[in-house]
């Protein structure tokens, strides 16, 4: 018979508590079809009402629960419990975050890092009653990245924040790609110069984790790499032209 | 005492919310929003197959006009809706859209490079306008953008405990900063409430683990009538297991009902529109086809996508594919969904007219807390969202107006009277004994509601389920809160908020119990006809000591007067 209780190893934190930090030890009988979100409500519920995390729509759409489950990054939501029942699962909330508690990240860098971007649609001109016109190739393109919900994973498996923790960060450059490659937004050189540096494009190390762990199959690698080349391409050119101005 | 002050304080952080926090800044008001969960967070994010306005984009054999989309919608509705509520929605819905493009959403297209409509349920042209099938996340998206570029202050992860009523007016909200454990007065000129839904009080719902009905709850505690409470949409196609949405577009898009003897059904049912029936017809369809054997495993039917191949999948559908493949472990390109009907939305809630004013001056709502009424007894696919944008920017509109016209200093001695009796209700609560878990109850309810006020509803049934809930009601007593603290103390929130979602379940077996006919979403096995003599009428609860009080309002009757409802 399969087993069906599910051992969950939990890295608590609580600012008041002395030590503040320790993992505890939970179990909880699971059932056919389980995702450790289910769970770990199922334990908020019954065993421990101060296990503190986020969640909403339980459906991997709006980007809450995001933690560390055996060392993986992941929605909980989206992780069934089956593959958990082994050997004791070890929860820890997101790296690379400020732990707020328990599973509680502080996502206000996050956002900050955000809003550098200033990412909301500079719009070109058009008439109030039409919309503009976009074929579904240009539509596609941008279309990838902006499945990004924001949750914070792609922060916690990026190594560039270890060197510099003021790095802008996969999900944004992500997002700035998606603005920079839509046709009804005017800005161009906004976006090339804010991310034309070392907090931006150059400082990605190009490991390709952010792709791997998105539970939305964003690749913010990818986006990154057509930053660098139009950035190269817009500086060759200048050069050039430079070059032939001289004659 | 420290007391916040906002020319508009907006509660909830989804569409309607941050539309109205959008137009109300734009107004030049001092705004904020507060919101129990990050706003990206908000259910509309989960919101998939699209929303609705005549463009008249996809080609079609006769125009398309906001006319058309009107009556469609009244029809759909089952003669409930307000007409002038609905013509205003249609209208208006049009230039919303355009607008939400202008702002950054990414809506598919057709290959004019227009946005691309779809057909929906219910609906007599190909209307729906989408972003694949994530349209909820696309709006949601874009107007967060918006609210960040505007630089609006959001309370995140606040809760809003109490409305302050003072001589008859909404002054205020006494506010909870989870993380801190402090319960903050805010007074603001006008309250606007976009909480959403309350599909948790139900065990099988679409909705996302935070729709508790706060909202709702908030007004008719303080005093606010609630509005045709027992129209509870059953959306026709969850996902079996975990109840999440697999969107109406799938059915748009070409998708099969199917049941276990391979049949689509659907032909017994809406002969014409078969699939694409409004959601009330196509949801029993397929409860009396589990009901009657024709399930499978008793449980659910086939939702078949493989004959629309995987290109169009993989490009119209991709979200709900993901979906099925994490949680179902369901291929669509490859195998048959399985899916059963689940509560999704609640068409009725706090009265409102066009411009989101509830009868409680300086309260405003908006979405889908709030009921205008534009779905009457059913709704159709893609007007949620519409409603979202249309009555949010007006309620915005609306709150500027009001806030410029009226303007009164701090009250601190009345939000300092009303933050101690809250806290001597808390006090009461802490010192109980606690002989039940909360969960229990909340289970029970959930259950309770599922089974016995679901899609077909009888006399006996009913009145089971009344004597129920002022069982858990008496039993919601013995349940404690240990610890006192307020912050991260989510034994308090489950409490506080089942409270809210027990009464608000006592509204809907109520109404549902005091409405002898079959209209819409509503099915009485023992009233099986609509009664337009007696029933065409909205139904409004007041909250007593006893239980809610009922009193009724006419419905507004334009261009369209009722007529039998065949698909």
């Amino acid at each position: 018979m399969r087993p069906t209780l599910l051992i969950l190893r939990i890295k608590r934190f609580q600012k008041e508590k002395n030590p503040p930090g320790w993992i505890e030890t939970f179990q909880v009988e699971t059932r056919k079809g389980m995702n450790l979100l289910e769970a770990l409500l199922r334990l908020q519920d019954e065993q421990d009402g101060t296990l503190a995390f986020r969640y909403a729509c339980r459906g991997a759409v709006s980007g809450s629960c995001a933690m560390k489950v055996n060392g993986e990054l992941v929605l909980a939501c989206r992780t069934h419990v089956e593959d958990l029942l082994e050997r004791p699962a070890l929860i820890e909330p997101l790296p690379s975050f400020l732990v707020i508690r328990d599973l509680i990240v502080d996502m206000s860098t996050f956002f900050n890092h955000y809003r550098k971007i200033e990412p909301y649609l500079h719009g070109k001109p058009v008439s109030p009653q039409t919309e503009y016109i976009m074929n579904e190739d240009e539509r596609r393109e941008i279309n990838t990245y902006i499945q990004c919900i924001l949750c914070g994973i792609c922060f916690g498996s990026c190594p560039a924040f270890e060197k510099d923790p003021i790095f802008i960060g996969p999900a944004m450059l992500a997002k700035a790609y998606r603005f920079l490659t839509d046709p009804r937004d005017q800005r161009d050189e906004e976006i090339l110069k804010a991310v034309n540096n070392q907090q931006g494009v150059w400082g990605c190390k190009t490991v390709f984790n952010c792709v791997k762990v998105c539970p939305k199959e964003v690749p913010p690698t990818h986006a990154i790499i057509k930053i660098r080349r139009k950035l190269l391409r817009d500086e060759f050119a200048s050069i050039v032209s430079r070059l032939f101005s001289l004659y | 005492m420290e007391l916040f002050f906002y020319d508009i304080l907006i509660i909830g952080g989804g569409l309607a919310g941050l539309r109205a926090a959008v137009e109300a800044k734009k107004g030049g008001r001092e705004v904020a929003i507060l919101s129990k969960v990050h706003p990206l967070r908000s259910h509309s994010v989960a919101a998939q197959g699209g929303i609705n306005a005549a463009l008249d984009n996809a080609p079609a054999p006769m125009k398309d006009s906001w006319e058309n989309h009107a009556f469609d919608t009244i029809k759909g509705s089952d003669y409930l809706a307000d007409q002038d509520a609905v013509e205003v929605m249609c209208r208006e819905g049009i230039e919303r859209v355009i607008e939400m493009e202008h702002w950054g959403t990414l809506f598919s297209r057709t290959e004019e490079g227009k946005i691309a409509q779809r057909p929906f349920g219910g609906a007599g042209f190909p209307r729906t306008c989408y972003a694949a099938d994530r349209t909820g996340h696309n709006l949601l998206h874009t107007l967060y953008e918006q609210v960040m570029s505007l630089q609006i202050t959001v309370y995140e992860e606040w809760y809003a405990l109490s409305l302050v009523v003072e001589e008859g007016r909404c002054v205020g909200v006494l506010a909870l900063n989870f993380f801190q454990g402090k319960i903050i007065p805010i007074q603001a000129t006008c309250i606007l409430l976009a909480t959403g839904g309350y599909g948790r009080i139900y065990l099988r719902s679409t909705n996302a683990v935070i729709n508790t009905g706060n909202g709702c709850f908030l007004a008719y505690h303080a005093g606010v009538p609630l509005e045709d409470m027992e129209f509870v949409q059953f959306h026709p196609t969850s996902l079996y297991g975990t109840n999440i949405l697999i969107t109406e577009g799938a059915r748009g898009e070409g998708g099969f009902l199917i049941n276990a003897e391979g049949k689509r059904f659907m032909e017994q049912y809406a002969p014409h529109l078969m699939e694409l029936g409004p959601r009330d017809i196509v949801a029993r369809a397929i409860q009396t086809e589990i009901n009657e054997g024709r399930g499978v495993e008793g449980e659910f039917v086939y939702l078949d996508l493989r004959h629309l191949g995987r290109a169009k999948i993989m490009d119209r559908l991709p979200g709900i594919r993901q979906i099925a493949i994490d949680f179902a472990g369901v291929d669509p390109i490859l195998k048959p969904l399985p899916i059963q009907p689940a509560q999704h939305y609640s068409m009725g809630g706090i009265p409102t007219n066009v411009d989101g004013e509830t009868p409680l001056p300086g309260l405003f709502a908006a979405g889908e807390c709030a009921c205008v009424s534009v779905h009457g007894a059913n709704r159709l696919g893609g007007n949620s969202l519409l409603e979202t944008v249309v009555f949010g920017a007006r309620a915005g509109r609306k709150v500027c107006q009001k806030a410029k016209i009226r303007k009164s200093g701090p009250h601190h001695t009345l939000f300092q009277e009303h933050l101690r009796a809250f806290q001597s209700e808390l006090v009461e609560i802490f010192e109980r004994k606690a002989t039940e878990p909360c969960f229990q109850l909340r289970e029970e309810m959930k259950s309770l509601m599922t089974y016995q006020v679901g899609m077909f509803r009888k006399e006996s049934q009913l009145k089971m389920a009344r004597e129920r809930i002022i069982e858990l009601k008496k039993r919601l007593l013995n349940v404690g809160v240990k610890q006192r603290d307020l912050a991260f103390n989510y034994e308090f929130i489950q409490y506080w908020e089942l409270e809210g979602m027990l009464h608000l379940a006592d509204v809907i077996v109520e109404g549902a119990l005091a409405r002898k006919e079959s209209r819409g979403s509503h099915f009485r096995t023992d009233y099986p006809h609509r009664d337009d003599a007696h029933w065409l009428r909205h139904t409004l609860a007041y909250k007593t000591p006893e239980g809610p009080r009922f009193d009724y309002k006419e419905v507004t009757i334009t261009s369209y007067p009722p007529k039998e409802r065949t698909y």
